[in-house]
């Protein structure tokens, strides 16, 4: 992440970007039920994120789905791999422009949006679906963020990473609870019967300095409350819904006191280990990914996940979509490039990776749930079960270009208050003026967005 | 970052300096004096400096100037033409484009919308509060290096056992890579951190440095630490340029410490300072990892410095026409008092060396 000498060239480069929850995958394995597709002497180009947690296995995994690949078509594949979000949209960039490069691309959830709205992959035909395998393969919310509707959709689901909540069984049966909050009320007041400041226990452990957490439980909260945030064109920011919103996730730290105050300073890594040292009840916002660490940590084995409270604030039940919107819809996304020579061979290889076999066995090497709906069900371990139930119950952030702006504007507010926060409260019109702010620039975007 | 100032350094004070901070005892063999200052032109006029090597440019003028090989400068020239001038002017061009995430595709076909990007820059962006907020910090951090760096340069001027050691250990935070001294500031600073409780001792309360209006100090104050070493380095330079003959002469007329460092060493070190505070500010101006790192975006709006706010634009907003316009439009508020500070100072004018008086 380097900045060039002079700013004139920074906006030149076509380096870098965030907004990309990285990551990637490419699957694997064979199962010969898609149609034929000879593809003897030819190479597939696939680009995807590099795993750091797992770098060995991932090269396992390379090797192994090559060799299955070409058993099925005939085919190479060559992976390239990259490091950061940045890097990938590098790729993307050149290769949008210059109409070369990669023939597939994984793509984060939240990214898929954006990268629909470049028009330069391929929004898949009732034909195309047939050659991954069919629709019905997959979980059906995991298709919720493929495209802007059912007929128009380029992202094929490839692994899911829906957000729980873990808690420490320990704490909670002390606290005389006997299940993990279902309302965020409840949350809170469960939250205060754990927290001992004397001894530096806290009910909730979360980040409040994190990069996504934050809009993710104003998200949330809103849309259980009946709020979409977009509505066709309109931002629906200036909600007061979304202030709501605002008020119980800051009122965590200011009113309930539930929230250790150095938290203002924590990204999502500090409060899992917050988590990891027995001093916190539930962790909020957090993956299967967590699974590794908080196994070598002093609570192994006394802790499990839930998911999340899907009743707003204030509320005695969820809203519209509410029920459905325990997590937003996370995970990764392959799409084929629209330049691509060799559609048929790219479709081939998603077919192979979105396979029952494949997804399972890439459950078990990198620990990320299934896309695909059979083998998302026949997952059977018990600390996975709310895991699953939660990939389930995610709902899509709103489908428009314009979301990256969207989700900076929610963030922006979390980050602007934090002083405030460290005072000890949020004033009213502070926070009023901060969402207007958001609100209007927001919109802006959408207006572009709409406009294109 | 650190390593591309380093060479610009060295590149700048010539192959004179560079002798010299290889072999810094031996100062008594520096060349001409003239070295250092003429060949500071170098950054600005690369062409000029075969001129300044020479003992006596000034005398040579007219002989090089009649000879002067000019189609050597070909190959540079093609090469500055290539990866400065054209992307300058497909900026220039890019910021008069709608071109967004759903115009990128066919870039040079995105709508061409005029002046549009630059009156959102300047009346419906923090771009003016940015500008102002990068320059007054470089500033700041600038005014602050300064003496530090020509103390630690003078008080490791003379000879003294460990020096080499002391020289060293000054250059470790102009070493380390800008990431990982945001990183390490970052963790000291956090809520509860190691800043935090080390004030506490003494009773006092840091309050918050990573949100809020005290991150343009702590962005000032980190660039301190960071770039104190760079002054120095220069500094050095300039002093070691110093011939022995002149500390002779002002002990024989008896000058104490003061009076001579006052009239008859810092007029040394006028030049590679002056030069050393244009790289230093533009370095500031431009520092994107360090704000980046330490505050993460979306920044506190008290640090939303320019590199943030176009890398922002551009990549989070994906609003690549309108961040052209913004960084055109910094450039040009940075370039007006760049270009009047080049002519006060002289340091591209190869006739006048600036240096000597």
């Amino acid at each position: 992440m380097r900045f060039t000498p002079s700013a004139k060239l920074a906006a030149v480069l076509a380096t870098a970007a965030l907004a990309l929850t990285a990551c990637g995958g490419s699957g694997s394995s064979s199962d010969s039920t898609g149609g034929a597709v000879d593809g003897a002497g030819k190479k597939l180009s696939v680009l995807t994120g590099v795993n750091n947690q797992y770098p060995e296995q991932q090269k396992e995994w390379f090797k192994d789905i090559a060799a299955k690949f070409k058993a099925k078509t005939g085919a190479d594949i060559e992976f390239e791999t990259f490091a950061s979000a940045n890097d990938e949209l590098t790729r993307i960039q050149t290769s949008v422009v210059s109409g070369q490069g990669p023939d597939v691309y994984s793509l984060g959830t939240t990214f898929t949006p954006t990268a629909y709205a470049t028009k330069a992959f391929v929004t898949l035909s009732e034909e195309d679906w047939k050659k991954v395998g069919g629709k019905d393969r997959f979980n059906q919310a995991a298709l919720g963020i493929s495209g802007p509707d059912a007929e128009h959709m380029a992202g094929i689901p490839f692994v899911s990473r829906p957000f729980v909540m873990a808690y420490n069984k320990d704490l909670l049966t002390a606290a005389g609870i006997e299940k993990p909050a279902t309302t965020w009320d409840e949350l809170a007041e469960q939250a205060k019967k754990m927290t001992n400041a004397g001894t530096g226990t806290f009910g909730l452990a979360t980040g409040y300095k994190d990069n996504f957490d934050p809009w993710k439980f104003i998200w949330a909260m809103s849309v259980q409350a009946g709020n979409p945030l977009v509505d066709g064109t309109n931002l629906k920011m200036d909600d007061p819904t979304v202030k709501k919103a605002y008020e119980t996730y800051f009122g965590w730290l200011t009113k309930d006191k539930v929230v250790d105050p150095a938290a203002i300073g924590w990204s999502n890594s500090n409060a899992v280990a917050a988590f990891a040292s027995g001093k916190a009840g539930y962790l909020m916002m957090t993956t299967s990914s967590s699974v590794p660490t908080l196994d070598k940590s002093a609570i192994a084995g006394k802790y499990a996940y839930s998911v999340m409270p899907t009743t707003a604030p204030g509320e005695t039940a969820p809203k519209g979509d509410g029920d459905k919107a325990a997590s937003i819809l996370s995970g990764d996304n392959v799409v084929v490039a629209d330049y691509s020579q060799q559609k048929d061979l790219a479709f081939a290889y998603i077919e192979l990776i979105t396979s029952k076999e494949e997804q399972l066995n890439y459950q078990k090497i990198f620990g990320e749930l299934p896309a695909n709906a059979e083998a998302l069900a026949s997952l059977t371990d018990p600390k996975l079960q709310p895991i699953a139930e939660a990939a389930g119950k995610s709902k899509a952030t709103p489908f428009t270009g314009a979301w990256g702006d969207i989700q900076l504007g929610l963030l922006n507010v979390t980050v602007q208050s934090i002083p405030d926060l460290a005072n000890g409260s949020v004033d009213d019109g502070a926070l009023e003026s901060r969402l207007k702010d958001a609100q209007s620039k927001g919109q802006a975007s959408l207006d572009r967005a709409a406009k294109s | 970052m650190s390593t591309d100032s380093f060479r610009e350094l060295k590149a700048a004070t010539g192959p004179a300096a560079e002798g010299q901070l290889a072999r810094s005892s031996t100062a008594g063999q520096a060349p001409d004096a003239d070295a250092t200052p003429s060949a500071g032109t170098g950054t600005t006029q690369p062409g000029s400096r075969p001129a300044g090597r020479g003992k006596k440019p000034v005398r040579r003028k007219g002989l090089s100037e009649r000879n002067r090989p000019l189609w050597m400068l070909i190959p540079g020239g093609l090469l500055m033409f290539v990866i400065i001038v054209i992307p300058l002017f497909l900026g220039i061009y890019m910021s008069a484009l709608n071109l967004d995430q759903y115009t990128l595709r066919k870039w040079v076909s995105a709508p061409f919308i005029g002046v549009d990007n630059f009156v959102e820059a300047l009346t419906d962006s923090p771009l003016l509060h940015s500008v102002w907020l990068s320059v007054s910090y470089s500033l700041i951090a600038m005014v602050v290096t300064l003496p530090l760096g020509i103390a630690a340069a003078v008080a490791t001027q003379n000879a003294f056992k460990g020096r080499a050691l002391i020289r060293s250990i000054f250059l470790i935070p102009y070493v380390l890579p800008s990431f990982v001294v945001a990183t390490v500031w970052r963790t000291m600073f956090q809520p509860d951190g190691v800043v935090d409780s080390a004030l506490g001792t003494f009773g006092m309360d840091g309050g918050l440095w990573l949100n809020g209006p005290q991150t343009y100090w702590t962005l000032i104050l980190v660039q301190i630490w960071a770039s104190w070493p760079f002054i120095y380095l220069l500094a050095l330079s300039g002093l070691q340029s110093v011939d022995h003959e002149v500390h002779e002469a002002s002990a024989l007329d008896g000058a104490l410490w003061w009076n001579k460092l006052r009239y008859v060493i810092f007029p040394y070190l006028k030049g590679p300072l002056a030069l050393a505070f244009l790289i230093g500010m533009l370095h500031h101006i431009n520092n994107f990892t360090l704000p980046f790192v330490l505050f993460g975006v979306p920044a506190p709006a008290d640090v939303e410095v320019l590199p943030i706010l176009t890398y922002v634009t551009s990549f989070q907003s994906f609003r690549f026409g309108l961040s052209a316009a913004m960084a055109f439009v910094s450039l040009v508020l940075i370039a007006i008092p760049l270009f009047i500070y080049l002519r006060a100072v002289k340091l591209d004018d190869a006739e006048t060396p600036g240096g000597k008086k």
